[in-house]
């Protein structure tokens, strides 16, 4: 079996200043920056449009940054050479939003879990039998699916087929985009249930992106913000559950835990409510409880409180060192 | 005691087909009063949204067989209606509003034209009142600047307005029953809040009785005064929200409500599900549906069919169809 | 997949019963090109004109050749016809029209689709009638022609399945993987347009079948063998002079193979129709 060696010291994916527009002007992802180490799971969150699942596209070199680097096991995607490029491919794997959508329909189980494996050269005819067989077990499927079309399962079934599929590989990063999103509550449990096995017990690191919050804190070891393409926090997920530092962190939080006196995080209004912003100020002011006379003028920088020695990083005025009560520091 | 704004009797759906008979709602019956919400939750296939097209009468091209004791709203029988008369209920005293925005709203059609054609057809008491009408129709729902929805065309909206201007279209000409059918699914939580806050806004403004179809618990929770249980095409418990949530009597609601994923301030260690799976129409158990994966099932529960018992300590209308309920 | 689609098409009374004209039809071409039947179709064995009788079924034409004899091969031209103008057509059709919409927007696509706006607005007889002269008189020159102009409706068709499709997730699953463009199209998109094609073949051939008789009638189309649109062309002369058997041998048989052929694309498409309920 093929095994990851990691390189000591250097994180799994390193997101660096990543920026992203389409044909329009707006900016989907701006300057968008984070770790994620082996064997962890980030959960990314944020409202549609927020950029999340432009990043994973990003990450798989589907499409191209405007500026920034994506680096996975330290090497650069933009500058690795195609055999390189398909060796990453074959270690990062996704997991779609729709499982009757991302499955083909007109092949079987079989053919789909193979494809991969046929792709990457992996193994040889035994040993990819094998391998699928193994994977389904570990999705929690029988061997007698492998001649059957997508459309003859559930959803719940498909979506495991889909996770298979990512797995199938043995990469060491699963991009996971709303993956659990259209799924029943105990269909999703039960997927929720397959992801924190595959955690524990195989050690596959996870980008979550999802809207939904109780989701997130079921398997995210850290977390991070998103809104309107700006990364806002990035936080463990014990202290931004318990405490948020961004104002929006402490909106969605409010709102999601049923705080029945909140009103809904803004920027998820319809057209009409948006307020215009000036290109140099905190993208999130407008609609801020805690806004100041600088978050109207001048964009936040980044700062990092070193809390219990996992990094914590938040976008905004609040914890200039002037403000903040604990040890904030600007990120350069 | 004051009629109901929309009763609901003995309803049942099936299909004929060569292997048997497919029941997709068997049996059920409930009513929701005027400015009330009353949830209808289960999962996907349970056929809460088959019991939605079955009271607005929207099945009879599809080859179901629909049967009810009475479906009535404000006390009048539209079961028995001719299609014409049915017609001009339907709009009027009482609207739909569709699980998917996008392919529910004709494309070649702006917004604003969809809407007052709405109001023409009931009410069509002239084009500027009619304009006005549409106008505040989606003001009401909440956009800021309602000339600019009208003019729009559906691809033009995203999920969550396209989402509003349904509601706005059902609601334009004040109907006393407004369906709503997954009016959040797909759309992120925000959005989601935002809809549920304008349906229930409607509802205090105008004191339209709502049923809320969903099978996302969180939505139900937030908006609903009353919750239905819907399991496999019966009903399996009903009761007020709040005591649903608090001390659910069927396994099946208590099931449902444990998967739920909560915010804590410590990361959960285990995950809960519902053991086994949904079966499908065409292989439903004998007795009560969810007896093989409940683990309070008695052997009365395979012989025998729970019926839906109300009238117990917490309110005249709870009940719970349940040999063993917690 | 297709065991549903057979289930449904047994279901259609009016699809089985152009299966089954389609079938007797292909049969009686199949016995022609073996050599079972047919084979005397252009033997002079009787006097003209002949009515029915024991010895000439359908009566004779204007030569004394045996009508039946020569409706019989004119069912055997018909199917070489519509296969061989069905099979090309459709699969250039499909190999452009999808090299096209994966690509749309792009240059390869602006070439063909310029490539089929100027063959679409060329007059097809006018083109047919060039391409029979300048292969003089050469045998394929008919199929050629409708070959070089069909695959045009194909190709728009198959273009904007493909365009359609590879929006789907299930493409994007392949393209994160690395899979090469040409690869997703002929695995993933275009099993995906089968049901579309197979529509598209039964109506091609049906039109293939009405170009001939036309082209023949015209006097560019069958050069050696005889088909119904010779026969009709014949007839043209003998109807004048009151002998109908040729004109309606051709004729009727003309219009039951195409009316099999029309009940059972309908059917074929139903049958396909993912989205139509069977109560």
């Amino acid at each position: 079996m093929v095994t990851n060696i990691p390189q000591p010291g250097l994180p799994l994916l390193q997101v660096q200043a990543l920026s992203l527009s389409f044909r329009r002007q707006e900016q989907v992802v701006d300057r968008v920056s984070f770790n994620l180490a082996a064997g962890r799971t980030l959960g990314l969150v944020g409202a549609s449009g927020a950029g999340k699942s432009s990043i994973a596209r990003a990450i798989l070199h589907l499409i191209k940054p405007d500026a920034g680097n994506i680096l996975f096991h330290g090497k650069n995607i933009s500058s690795m050479d195609p055999g390189q490029l398909k060796e990453a491919r074959r270690r990062i794997q996704i997991v779609f939003q729709e499982p009757s959508a991302s499955l083909s329909p007109r092949r079987t189980v079989a053919q789909t879990l193979l494809e991969p494996l046929r792709h990457f050269a992996i193994g040889d005819s035994d040993y990819r039998q094998d391998r699928i067989r193994q994977t389904l077990q570990t999705v929690g499927l029988d061997a007698d699916v492998l001649q059957r079309y997508p459309h003859q399962f559930s959803s719940g079934q498909q979506q495991r087929i889909a996770i298979a599929r990512a797995l199938v590989t043995n990469p060491d990063l699963l991009i996971a985009d709303e993956a659990v999103s259209a799924l029943d509550v105990s269909v999703q449990a039960r997927i929720l249930q397959l992801i924190q096995t595959l955690q524990t017990e195989h050690g596959i690191a996870f980008l979550f992106i999802s809207h939904d919050l109780a989701v997130i804190r079921q398997v995210a070891d850290e977390v991070a913000v998103m809104y309107r393409g700006q990364l806002l926090e990035h936080s463990p997920a014990d202290r931004f559950f318990s405490r948020p530092a961004h104002p929006y962190s402490k909106a969605l939080l409010a709102f999601a835990s049923f705080d029945s006196s909140s009103q809904p995080p803004i920027g998820w209004l319809p057209a009409g409510h948006e307020p215009a912003g000036g290109s140099s100020a905190c993208v999130y002011a407008g609609m801020c409880a805690d806004t100041m006379p600088v978050c109207e003028r001048l964009e936040p920088e980044y700062y990092k409180s070193q809390h219990k020695q996992q990094p914590h990083c938040v976008k905004c005025h609040l914890y200039n060192e002037e403000h903040a009560n604990e040890t904030w520091t600007e990120v350069n | 005691m004051s009629v109901a704004a929309l009763n609901v009797k003995d309803l049942s759906v099936w299909f004929e087909t060569e292997s048997g008979r497919l029941q997709i709602v068997d049996n059920i019956s409930f009513s929701i009063k005027a400015g009330e919400t009353t949830g209808l939750v289960g999962e996907s296939g349970c056929g809460k949204t088959m019991t939605a097209f079955a009271i607005l009468g929207l099945l009879r091209a599809s080859g179901a067989r629909v049967e009810s004791a009475a479906i009535e709203i404000g006390g009048r029988d539209i079961s028995t209606l001719s299609a014409g008369q049915r017609r001009r209920v339907l709009g009027r005293d009482i609207a739909m509003v569709f699980q998917q925005p996008g392919a529910a709203l004709d494309p070649v059609f702006t917004i604003g034209r969809q809407i007052a054609a709405v109001h023409r057809r009931h009410v069509g008491d002239g084009r500027s009142n009619t304009r006005r009408a549409m106008l505040d129709s989606l003001e009401q729902v909440g956009f800021g600047k309602p000339e600019k929805i009208a003019a729009a065309y559906p691809h033009e909206l995203s999920g969550g307005m396209a989402q509003l201007a349904m509601i706005a279209m059902a609601t334009v000409c004040k109907p006393a029953v407004l369906i709503a059918d997954e009016p959040s699914t797909a759309l992120d939580s925000g959005t989601r809040a935002v809809i549920l806050q304008q349906i229930k806004r409607l509802q205090a403004d105008h004191g339209t009785a709502i049923l809320l179809i969903s099978h996302d618990l969180s939505v139900i929770r937030q908006s609903c005064q009353n919750v239905m249980v819907m399991y496999c095409g019966r009903l399996l418990e009903v009761t007020d929200c709040q005591s649903l949530f608090s001390s659910p009597r069927h396994p099946y609601s208590a099931g449902l409500i444990s998967c739920i994923p909560q915010i804590s301030a410590v990361k959960p260690s285990g995950i809960i599900t519902i053991p086994g799976r949904v079966p499908a129409p065409s292989a439903l158990p004998p007795g009560c549906h969810f007896a093989p994966r409940c683990d309070r099932a008695l052997s009365a529960c395979v012989q025998s069919i729970p019926a839906l018992e109300t009238g117990n300590q917490r309110s005249n209308n709870s009940g719970v169809a349940c040999f063993s309920p917690l | 997949m297709i065991l549903t689609t057979w289930q449904r098409l047994k279901a259609d009374r009016y699809g089985m019963g152009g299966l089954l004209i389609v079938s007797l039809f292909a049969v009686v071409a199949i016995c022609v090109w073996i050599g079972l039947l047919g084979q005397s179709w252009s033997e002079v064995s009787g006097n003209r004109w002949e009515s029915f009788s024991a010895a000439h079924w359908f009566g004779t034409n204007l030569l004394g050749q045996d009508i039946l004899q020569r409706t019989l091969f004119g069912a055997a031209t018909a199917f070489e016809v519509g296969l061989i103008v069905t099979t090309f057509s459709i699969v250039l059709g499909t190999v452009l029209g999808a090299l096209a919409g994966w690509y749309s927007h792009g240059w390869l696509d602006e070439t063909i689709l310029w490539l089929k706006g100027v063959l679409d607005s060329i007059p097809f007889y006018l083109f047919a009638a060039a391409i029979a002269y300048a292969l003089q008189g050469n045998r394929w020159a008919m199929h050629l022609a409708m070959i070089i102009t069909f695959w045009t409706t194909t190709a728009r068709i198959v273009r904007g399945e493909v365009m359609r499709i590879k929006q789907r997730e299930f493409i994007e699953a392949a393209r994160a993987i690395g899979l090469p463009g040409i690869t997703i199209v002929f695995r993933h998109v275009l099993p995906n347009t089968m049901h579309v094609l197979l529509v598209q073949a039964t109506i091609v051939f049906v039109v293939a079948i009405k170009t001939e008789v036309i082209l023949s009638f015209l006097g560019l189309g069958m050069q050696d063998g005889v088909s119904w649109g010779l026969m009709l062309a014949e007839s043209s002369q003998e109807v004048v002079a009151g002998h109908f058997g040729n004109f309606t041998a051709a004729s009727v048989s003309l219009f039951i193979l195409l009316m099999g052929f029309n009940l059972l694309s309908d059917a074929l498409q139903d049958a396909l129709d993912p989205r139509r309920v069977i109560t």
